[in-house]
């Protein structure tokens, strides 16, 4: 029988001192960091998994806007400093990274995530502690007052705006459609926009299909939705998911059938698989750069951009990452620090122009009002560069009319 | 059961005072838990150490401790954490009484998914434990308006701990993690009582000769039915610990990954150890917290490193430095 007797040497006093000494010495950096003047912003955001690429673009244009006020001094002489966070595209991550940036960085305010699970997470962690949180992915449910408190912001279109503005631009009365739908909080808020869009139109429903997450394989679902005969299939999923979806439908022959019609076109899933996929695929944006020949503000943005990362132009989950920073940074400017109460009272008042015309947080719910843009996916041809990508179909105004109302969101008014 | 100090002291009195101290694993296991938010880069890091231990701890009892290798343990983590968060959130029960609930009500689960799946055996048990776990994680998808869904559980954030005329403010991250520790120490003084008692001695038979364990009396099946419910229980109360830390529950922690991750866990501690799963706990973590602010490509790092880990320390982290050390297994 093995005996704990025949460690020698050991001793309960040298036990002891080891032990107190190697916590001593770990303890050591800590007792370095003195409170300083920066301003620290944390950026959790999926730097890992399938929203990777769409994370670094915001993490990109983020590092943008805080390099743009370093520059002309800081807020009130302080640096500012973004913390960026991977949060692995998982709530409870997300939730971690939060508490830790509360904690331990003592951040003095929150940006970021690019899920509604994710992001909701964040915004439960950050509102019981009373820190500004700026929300910069699409969502819902964020608005409604059983997650709403007056330190959540929502920078990013939700989907009740972009599905509208689609949808009145794809449908007609009459109109047969059908979906194909990610089957998570994403996709089941696009489809209820489109629904909600299509009866107001008059279109008519055929069905619907839930996808999995993440699915690779969409075959056995295009027999089946083309068998719909719909006038427009609508496909509401997110990343590499979309590009899957609309690869597989055109092998299947579905365009020449039907439009193809998704909430959001993503710039870089486009990107991905190129133009012929792509082509006559109508979608909703926040932003795309060549809004730069009708928009002063957008011009200036692309120039900025192009100027800090050589050349490359900035996409549209980018360009929130830069609207969420740089709006929170404007309200701490007029707040002339980082009081909360005072940052929350100057975003409320803001009226920013950041990145594509003007912006302004509506009171009840904190939903940023802005502009949504519809765009459609050019033809190989017609393209004049390769990043000519899209044409803009419209480019609806921000008003509150776009959104849903305070009192239907639960608010009281 | 008798007194719960009786297993230890009264067995070997007075032989050395730091053989003693070495005995007393419980006591050991929560002073060194006691000093670890000093000793990581953060308290966040600290709490999930302390979560992630005591899930791992609780499937330890059914790998480690009686060899059944099971894929669904997340299953009972998740249910601790969500019965938790509804308790609280929806019906506005007590935490204590929440966390009470939650585990009770987790062991029927435990109980219903095992009387299922300790009738099989060996690769069948793996792939029972998935797939029943699996089942779990879809109703919790499928019942939003009770889980939240996708979404997640959210709304019923603790900022408050009473106890007994005690009130302190739960947000403080030290007071969290005090907090939070005492209901792991009490999960270790509960496997510590388990491995302790005959019970303990049957299951370590059962995974070292089962037909002998049966030749010798034993009623296998139904041992073998407790120890998972058993297990499953402890590995709740990590859920429990984990909805009140967050005060989220998200649809991943009932996820498939969960479960391979406390498995990768309990191996790079060391399973049959009785510190070994907050060692891998605490490895795995501070591992991923630490270079995923490195790189993006933490996983390779971490990947690359467990495989290292199982080829060339089979025992774990603390399974092998206890072994160089010189101190029998069944010690701590």
């Amino acid at each position: 029988m093995p005996k704990s007797r025949s460690t020698p040497k050991l001793t309960r006093r040298t036990a002891l001192a080891g032990l107190s000494a190697s916590a001593a010495m770990l303890a050591m950096p800590r007792l370095g960091r003195a409170a300083d003047e920066t301003i620290r912003i944390g950026f959790p955001t999926p730097l890992t998994g399938p929203f990777a690429a769409e994370a670094r673009d915001q993490v990109k244009c983020a590092e943008l806007a805080v390099k743009l006020v370093n520059d002309k001094g800081g807020i009130g002489g302080r640096k500012v400093e973004l913390l960026v966070r991977d949060d692995k595209l998982n709530a409870g991550e997300a939730a971690t990274r939060t508490l830790e940036l509360i904690e331990k960085d003592k951040v003095h305010a929150v940006v970021g995530a690019l899920s509604s699970a994710v992001q909701l997470a964040v915004n439960e962690v950050t509102r019981a502690r009373g820190v500004i949180y700026v929300s910069i992915s699409q969502s819902d449910t964020i608005n409604e007052a059983k997650d709403f408190s007056k330190y959540t912001f929502h920078e990013a279109l939700n989907p009740h705006m972009t599905t509208s503005a689609v949808a009145r631009q794809t449908l007609k009365k009459g109109m047969k459609v059908a979906h194909l739908v990610a089957d998570y909080a994403y996709g089941h808020e696009m489809l209820r926009g489109f629904k909600r869009a299509q009866a107001a139109i008059g279109a008519d429903n055929v069905g619907e299909i839930l996808h999995p997450f993440g699915a690779a394989d969409y075959s056995t679902f295009m027999p089946r939705l083309m068998s719909m005969r719909p006038d427009v299939l609508c496909i509401s999923n997110f990343g590499r998911d979309q590009a899957n979806a609309i690869k597989q439908a055109v092998d299947f022959g579905v365009k020449q059938q039907m439009k193809i019609v998704v909430p959001v076109i993503l710039h870089n899933q486009r990107l991905a698989v190129g133009p012929d996929v792509f082509e006559g695929v109508v979608g909703g944006a926040n932003y795309y750069w060549g809004l730069e020949t009708q928009n002063k503000t957008a011009a200036d943005f692309n120039a900025a951009f192009k100027a800090a990362n050589g050349g490359a132009i900035p996409t549209d989950y980018g360009a929130y990452g830069y609207s969420g920073v740089g709006s929170l940074l404007a309200a701490m400017q007029t707040a002339g620090g980082t009081e909360t109460d005072k940052v929350v009272d100057a975003l409320e008042k803001l009226q920013y122009d950041l990145t594509k015309g003007p912006q302004h947080f509506r009171k009840c719910d904190h939903q940023s009002v802005q502009s949504v843009l519809v765009l459609e996916s050019k033809k190989k041809s017609a393209m004049a560069t390769d990043n000519d990508l899209f044409a803009i179909v419209a480019n609806d105004s921000g008003s509150d009319e776009m959104l849903r109302s305070c009192s239907e969101l639960g608010h009281a008014t | 059961m008798t007194s719960p100090s009786s297993g230890e002291a009264v067995a070997k009195p007075a032989s050395g005072s730091l053989s003693w101290l070495l005995e007393q694993r419980v006591l050991m296991s929560v002073a060194v838990l006691a000093v670890l938010p000093w000793l990581l880069p953060s308290q966040a890091l600290a709490v999930n150490v302390l979560i992630y231990g005591v899930v791992v701890m609780g499937y330890n009892l059914l790998f480690g401790y009686t060899g059944l290798l099971s894929f669904g343990q997340a299953a009972f983590f998740g249910a601790g954490a969500y019965f938790t968060g509804i308790a609280i959130g929806r019906y506005g029960v007590p935490w204590f009484l929440a966390v009470a609930i939650a585990v009770l009500l987790s062991t029927c689960l435990a109980a219903a998914i095992g009387i299922v799946s300790t009738r099989t055996r060996g690769i069948y048990f793996a792939m029972v434990t998935l797939a029943l776990a699996q089942l779990v994680y879809y109703v919790a998808l499928q019942a939003s308006s009770f889980t939240g869904g996708e979404n997640g559980l959210r709304g019923f954030t603790v900022d408050r701990i009473s106890l007994f005329g005690l009130s302190v403010n739960f947000l403080d991250p030290v007071n969290k993690y005090y907090v939070l520790m005492a209901l792991a120490a009490l999960a270790m003084w509960f496997q510590s009582r388990i491995l302790n008692s005959p019970f303990g001695a049957v299951i370590e038979a059962i995974r070292e000769n089962e037909q002998r364990a049966r030749a010798c009396g034993y009623n296998v099946e139904r041992s073998k039915l407790i120890v998972f419910m058993l297990s499953g229980a402890i590995s709740s109360l990590g859920g429990c610990m984990l909805a009140l830390h967050l005060s989220i529950v998200p649809l991943d922690i009932l996820h498939y990954q969960t479960s391979g991750m406390i498995v990768m866990m309990v191996l790079l501690g060391g399973a049959r150890s009785f510190f070994g799963p907050f060692v891998g706990a605490a490895t795995f973590l501070i591992l991923e917290d630490v270079i995923s602010v490195w790189t993006p490509h933490w996983q390779i790092f971490v990947g690359a490193i467990f495989v290292l880990f199982v080829l060339f320390l089979p025992k774990g982290i603390w399974g092998t430095l206890l072994d160089t050390l010189g101190i029998g297994k069944a010690r701590r």
